[in-house]
């Protein structure tokens, strides 16, 4: 069994600017091996509709997972039901091996939740709200007014500690969003698309920070519709759509679920012409997307690029480009709902 | 517990970041106690007990000085000579005054009153006057030895009679009715029970609407707080903010208004505390029943002016027909006015509010408990 257990004095330095960063530290003895998160067949119905079907994964210990979906895929719905806002009408949310429901104030100390909203109260300074959150998750004063100050300079907002939120521009405001769930230092961090709504700097400060976190040893449950953020930031993804959970692994894995590590973009006057009707073409491809000039296709087995390129060619229409590429997650999402993600 | 206060704690800073509520806590509500108390001010007010008048003394010699003694003793504001010209109203004491008495021939005080004197001041100056003359001849008779001698009697020996106690006294009491409480000692209780009951709803109302809409309720809910702490925690920022609007009201009333609040402060003090208790609890309800702040304003105003009204905020209830005290028994401000009437205008003691407190504690519990049974995330 691999045994991870961060030293008391560790300390991280920022890239960006020399802070000691000693608030992100956690320290639980913990294993690799065992789950910090296990969600096991939740679900949730909001009258005739399924928001969340039968759901399950899992977070372990020091690892992003993100959970990446369209608006309306139950990703929020689903994150209510793990930090106890909403009740599921099945299944179970176990927190470092206890139900949720067996000790919920347990449960919550060992979380930390940055909701969607700007969550903040915008006529308080920042200290004055990282103060409050701290004081309300358990904290002393003392410590309280300790860890804030930490934070602050861990967000890089100690300048502007003292300004009212509402005068912060919007990457801020989602910085204190963000630190106000971590003064207790919590295990597990769950952020519901906390970078929506903001310029690509500010997004790319934040999602920084979360890799500090996770390398502090804060497991990250994060939720997203933007493709980008969960192929560079997470390290398992689980692609949800319709209130199920469609499937899940790290980015390679979900890449190779389309046979292969290739995708062939073909570019032609079909003029009505239907691949069905191709001779040998289902044995060979399946398509993943279709329009009126392209085809996006990937080998039912795995291949020599070559050969396939040679059979596309001698598709009996006038093929004018063919495109080879490496899958990405919206072809994953394309191939697993068949509609894009963007859309 | 430490989570109850640090959610009040917060809402009070909260609350004294809008400027709005400066001129809603303190402005406004001191304009209306001033224009009520001042158009309601009556014989019993603070105001009225020494209307000033000016009195020319005319007579050097002794009884002119005595008698001035028992104007004084009837507590009246005696106005300096310099003030001639303004004075409203005159008591001339001639300068024969002394020397009549003691040849036990008539004597005459003249009152001169002006046009602008004032219908009911004036009345009271005359009542006054008459009572120090009644007194004043009364000492004289009784100290006239005889209708011979001359002079009849000295100012040693008039002295000496006024020292005696009195050998009959009145002692009044009210029998089924009292007095109806007027000006200042009407309008302070009355508009510091409006506006408590105002303020708290809005500002709580609206406080739990907005923190639901931008999510920072569900951020308490996300901590290890239960539902009941975060409604406690509301109601004591509710009330943290009502005992501010209470000191302030209590001190100008005290020391600008002149209101009388003697001896029963502290169960004044008691009284309001309670139903500010009361008022934050339906604050908290009207927030945990309404979504939109903006309905929640429009609700809470109409609701606090309807239960002014109905309380007797506005006018005392002993002028209005027996179904209106009736209706005020269904409501707090009702019940907080009467306390607070009991002790301010009427000199009762906390025994007499004992009653009023519990059915105010009624509607606190009942209020709370409606509040912690629809509080939404």
């Amino acid at each position: 069994m691999e045994i991870f257990h961060r030293p008391d004095n560790h300390r991280l330095i920022c890239e960006h600017c020399p802070l000691i960063l000693p608030c992100l530290t956690v320290n639980p003895p913990y294993t690799r091996a065992m789950s910090l998160l296990k969600v096991d067949r939740l679900a949730k119905s909001f009258g005739a509709i399924r928001a969340v079907d039968g759901v399950s994964f899992e977070v372990r210990p020091g690892e992003i997972y993100g959970l990446l979906g369209p608006n309306g895929a139950g990703k929020t719905t689903t994150i209510s039901m793990v930090c106890g806002l909403l009740k599921s009408d099945a299944g179970e949310v176990m927190l470092a091996g206890i139900p949720f429901g067996s000790d919920p104030k347990k449960a919550k100390s060992i979380m930390g939740v940055v909701p969607q909203e700007l969550a903040v109260y915008e006529e308080l300074t920042a200290r004055e709200n990282l103060e409050f959150w701290g004081r309300i998750a358990g904290l002393n004063s003392a410590t309280a007014k300790s860890r804030a100050a930490d934070l602050l300079d861990a967000l890089s907002l100690a300048d502007r500690a003292n300004d009212a939120v509402k005068n912060f521009s919007g990457g801020m405001k989602r910085r204190i969003n963000l630190g106000c769930a971590l003064l207790h230092r919590p295990q597990l961090l769950l952020l519901d698309e906390p970078t929506v709504g903001i310029d690509p700097q500010a997004r790319m400060n934040i999602l920084e920070f979360i890799r500090q976190l996770q390398a502090n040893g804060t497991a990250v449950l994060y939720t997203t519709h933007y493709l980008e953020e969960a192929e560079s930031l997470c390290n398992r993804i689980g692609i949800i759509d319709h209130g199920r959970l469609l499937a899940e692994g790290k980015l390679n894995e979900l890449q190779e679920r389309i046979s292969g590590d290739r995708l062939f973009i073909l570019e032609a006057n079909f003029n009505g012409a239907s691949p069905d009707n191709w001779p040998d073409f289902k044995e060979h491809f399946k398509v993943i997307q279709k329009t009126e000039r392209q085809l996006i296709l990937a080998a039912t087995s795995p291949r020599d690029p070559s050969e396939c390129l040679k059979e596309l060619l001698n598709l009996p229409v006038q093929v004018e480009n063919v495109t080879l590429k490496r899958p990405s997650l919206n072809d994953v999402f394309l191939q697993l709902t068949g509609r894009d993600l963007r859309e | 517990m430490n989570r109850i206060l640090t959610i009040g704690h917060i809402d009070l800073r909260l609350f004294m970041k809008h400027k709005s509520a400066y001129v809603w806590l303190f402005v406004i509500p001191m304009a209306f106690v001033y224009f009520m108390g001042f158009a309601n001010r009556g014989q019993s007010h603070a105001y009225n007990r020494t209307p000033p008048v000016l009195i020319e003394n005319k007579d050097t010699n002794f009884l002119g000085r005595i008698f001035l003694e028992e104007l004084k003793a009837q507590n009246m504001y005696v106005l300096s000579p310099t003030n001639r010209e303004t004075a409203a109203r005159i008591i001339r004491i001639p300068a024969d005054f002394t020397e009549k008495a003691q040849r036990l021939q008539p004597g005459k005080i003249q009152f001169l009153k002006g046009q602008d004197s004032g219908e009911a001041d004036t009345a009271l100056i005359e009542i006054r006057l008459v009572r120090a003359l009644i007194a004043m001849n009364g000492h004289l008779l009784e100290a006239r030895p005889g209708t011979t001698n001359f002079p009849p009697f000295t100012e040693a020996k008039l002295r000496e009679v006024m020292a005696r106690p009195d050998p009959v006294v009145l002692d009044a009491t009210f029998a089924g009715r009292k007095p109806l409480p007027s000006g200042f000692n009407f309008s302070l209780p009355g508009n510091l029970v409006m506006y408590l009951m105002m303020n708290l709803l809005i500002f709580g109302g609206s406080t739990i609407a907005a923190e639901r809409r931008n999510g920072v309720i569900k951020r308490l809910m996300l901590h290890p707080v239960t539902r009941m702490e975060i409604v406690l925690g509301k109601i004591y920022g509710l009330l943290l903010l009502g005992l501010v609007q209470i000191v302030f009201f209590l001190a100008v009333g005290k020391f600008l208004f002149h209101v009388n609040l003697g001896a029963n402060l502290p169960g004044v003090a008691v009284t309001l505390i309670v139903f500010a208790w009361v008022a934050g609890s339906f604050g908290v309800l009207a927030g945990s029943l309404n979504a939109a702040e903006d309905r929640v304003i429009g609700l809470c105003v109409l609701t606090s002016l309807l239960l002014a009204a109905l309380g007797g905020c506005w006018w005392p209830l002993e002028i209005g027909p027996p179904v209106l005290k009736t209706i005020a028994l269904c409501t707090p401000t009702g019940w907080a006015l009467q306390a607070l009437h009991q002790l301010i205008s009427f000199g009762s003691d906390f025994t007499a509010v004992l009653l009023p407190l519990a059915v105010l504690c009624g509607f606190g519990l009942v209020a709370n408990l409606l509040a912690a049974r629809f509080f939404k995330v």
